[in-house]
């Protein structure tokens, strides 16, 4: 649910109408040139239609040096940012020498675990020298250490899940288990914002798939009655299983699935749950374990719990936990297990040495340091947000923050603006995003600093203020007891 | 000017190709195009209102007949090509017919009729051009052509 003004939301529409019409003038001419001009197909059909590569060529290159940009250290706190430069509107980008010493908004790097750290990196590099960058086989090849093993069980343990599965990819752990699990008579019912991993995964695996309004139980219980109800299509034959697949947090709302109100919908309907945590684990509860401890749900009422290494550990990687049959048949059966190479051994130890910092089983209490930092320092942007003026999405403890630009003009003002003042964000628009919801996402991090924070804020003010993305009236400053007051308008 | 703030609530429809149309102020913003459209058309071409209303109908029934009932598929190579046999108006609300969506499409071009023809005082030849364009796009939008293609005509790719 998205307040929107009104006249904001008629001038969006008007702005991508434009576009959308300039770019057909312009392709409709290139059609009479490439027709009059001499054709090399000599009767080959063309491989793709020009219409699916339209908006990359007819929007995005006008834009695309707000996206993709290199950077030349790790993304920590602060990074360097490769300046880049076009000589011919922005269809082709150079990278320059020069960098620009920039805040980090943009990274996952939820716990900071993405930089060199004190317990981790040692362990990794020792992993490196013994075990090598890579097993060059899959899992059931050459490609299991003692490493693969350890990773699996510290997983498991970690998640609350009898056993684990883990892959050296994010992706792929959606798309390639999804086809194993689900098939020809089955049902998906998917929540409409799921990740684009999970909608190739349902699409692949032949399944009937069904939609439900975003973090809308209700919505959930109606479409679960009435495909209940009617059957298979055509033959109207009972389904023979159900699957509802739920992100634990959306990557592009920032928003908390509402996990418990899900789990009761299924189980009063017999539906199995899949629960995508790429996001949320690690980031979110009291030590990281994701959104069933942050919304007090035991972990033995979801069936299957996915996630990703990528964000909070600072590794690479996915995995699925679930029943000890659950992962012993996919152990079998799953194409990303038998046939992918399996996870660098270095990143497996990353991932174990995190997630023992994290569980305080390092000898120290960084780990709940940084969780709780995470969490401090979330809340403390969101509201200072909300109160300038900002729509910031997503809920309270949510490390995602989109905070709502609309105006297709906006999106490379507000990012180019930002970064000529030391601040790299992220800006994500159409086709990622609904047409009329185009925002920029800030990811914050335990990296962060109090100072760091109040900087961005400055900066995001002035930006704001610039750019003219100040939907609603900013909350006048009180002036703290004792404390000094920070004004940031 | 007052902020009026309007509800956005994702709906549950993954094709981007035409989830835009179900977010507040797509009808506003298509009657107001429409209504701007009209005063071009009397400044470029300084002529009565009648035809230019006239021009106006006419040419919304060339875009909205090409892009709505001609050309099909999407322009996102995510898609896979699942939608490559579709028009955007068989596309659009997932295939489900007698929408609020579909209704108000289907009412523009007759109310735009109406009014091209009420302008130009309903004669010849103008009456001939908006009512043709008018009986093509309703009859396009009616239930019982969903997925229809007579004599095969733009049945293939």
């Amino acid at each position: 649910m998205i307040a929107i003004p009104y006249l904001t939301a008629l001038t969006t529409y008007f702005s991508y109408g434009l576009l959308f019409a300039f770019g057909q003038f312009r392709d409709f001419f290139r059609k009479i040139f490439d027709w009059c001009s001499a054709n090399n197909l000599q009767g080959y059909a063309p491989i793709c239609l020009g219409l699916e590569d339209f908006y990359i060529r007819r929007l995005y290159l006008r834009i695309q040096d707000c996206f993709g940009r290199p950077i030349a250290s790790a993304p920590d706190a602060w990074f360097d940012v490769v300046e880049r430069h076009s000589n011919d509107n922005n269809k082709t980008l150079k990278r320059t020498d020069k960098i620009s010493r920039c805040l980090n908004l943009g990274s996952y790097n939820y716990l900071g675990f993405a930089a060199a750290d004190e317990y981790c990196t040692p362990r990794v590099v020792d992993t490196l020298k013994k075990y090598s960058p890579s097993t060059c086989s899959t899992r059931v090849d050459g490609g299991t250490t003692v490493l693969h093993l350890e990773l699996e069980e510290c997983v498991a343990n970690f998640v609350g899940k009898p056993a684990a599965i883990v892959f050296g990819m994010g992706y792929v752990t959606n798309s390639a288990i999804l086809p194993v699990l689900m098939g020809k008579g089955s049902l998906i019912i998917s929540d409409s914002l799921n990740h684009n991993s999970i909608v190739n995964g349902a699409r692949g695996s032949g399944a009937t798939i069904r939609v439900f309004q975003h973090n809308e139980p209700s919505h959930l219980e109606e479409v679960l009655r009435e495909q209940i109800a009617e059957g298979q299509p055509r033959t109207h034959r009972p389904w023979k299983k159900i699957m509802v697949v739920v992100e634990g947090i959306y990557s592009m709302e920032g928003e908390l699935c509402k996990l418990p109100e899900v789990i009761a919908v299924c189980k009063k309907y017999k539906a199995y749950t899949y629960l995508d945590e790429a996001h949320s684990i690690g980031a979110v509860g009291k030590s990281g374990r994701g959104v069933c401890e942050l919304l007090g749900v035991d972990t033995a009422d979801v069936d299957i719990m996915m996630g990703t290494f990528t964000k909070s550990f600072g590794s690479c990687g996915g995995y699925i936990a679930g029943s000890k049959d659950l992962i012993q048949h996919l152990k079998y059966a799953c194409p990303a297990h038998l046939y992918a190479t399996s996870i660098s051994p270095p990143a497996a130890q990353q991932i174990i040495s995190s997630i023992r910092v994290i569980l305080g089983e390092d000898g120290s209490n960084r780990g709940a340091q940084k969780l709780a930092q995470i969490r401090e320092n979330s809340n403390f942007f969101r509201s200072e947000l909300q109160k300038m003026g900002f729509e910031v999405l997503g809920d309270n403890d949510s490390p995602v923050m989109p905070i709502m630009l609309y105006n297709p003009a906006k999106i490379p003002a507000f990012s180019r603006e930002c970064l000529k003042q030391n601040v790299a964000v992220v800006t994500v628009a159409f086709p990622a995003t609904p047409l009329l919801l185009a925002r920029a996402r800030i990811c914050i991090s335990a990296a962060h600093s109090r100072e760091d924070l109040i900087k961005a804020l400055q900066v995001i003010s002035r930006v704001g203020d610039l750019v003219g993305i100040k939907y609603f009236p900013a909350e006048p400053t009180k002036q703290q007891q004792g404390g000094k007051s920070v004004k940031f308008d | 000017m007052a902020n009026l703030y309007v509800k956005a609530v994702p709906p549950a429809d993954l094709n981007r190709n035409t989830e835009w149309f179900t977010y507040p102020g797509v009808w506003t913003t298509y009657i107001l195009i429409l209504f701007f459209s009209w005063i071009l058309v009397l400044s470029v071409f300084g002529c009565s209102p009648g035809i230019a209303w006239t021009i106006v109908n006419l040419a919304h029934f060339a875009v909205t007949y090409h892009f709505f009932h001609w050309k099909k598929g999407t322009p996102f190579a995510e898609d896979q090509g699942i939608y490559n046999r579709l028009t955007w108006w068989e596309q659009v609300d997932n295939g489900k017919q007698l929408t609020r969506n579909r209704k108000f499409l289907t009412v523009v071009p007759l109310v735009l009729y109406l009014i091209a023809s009420h302008t130009t005082d309903y004669q010849n030849p103008m009456f001939l051009f908006n009512t043709v364009a008018v009986i093509v796009l309703v009859v396009a939008k009616f239930p019982h052509m969903h997925k229809v293609r007579i004599f095969g005509i733009n049945a293939d790719k």
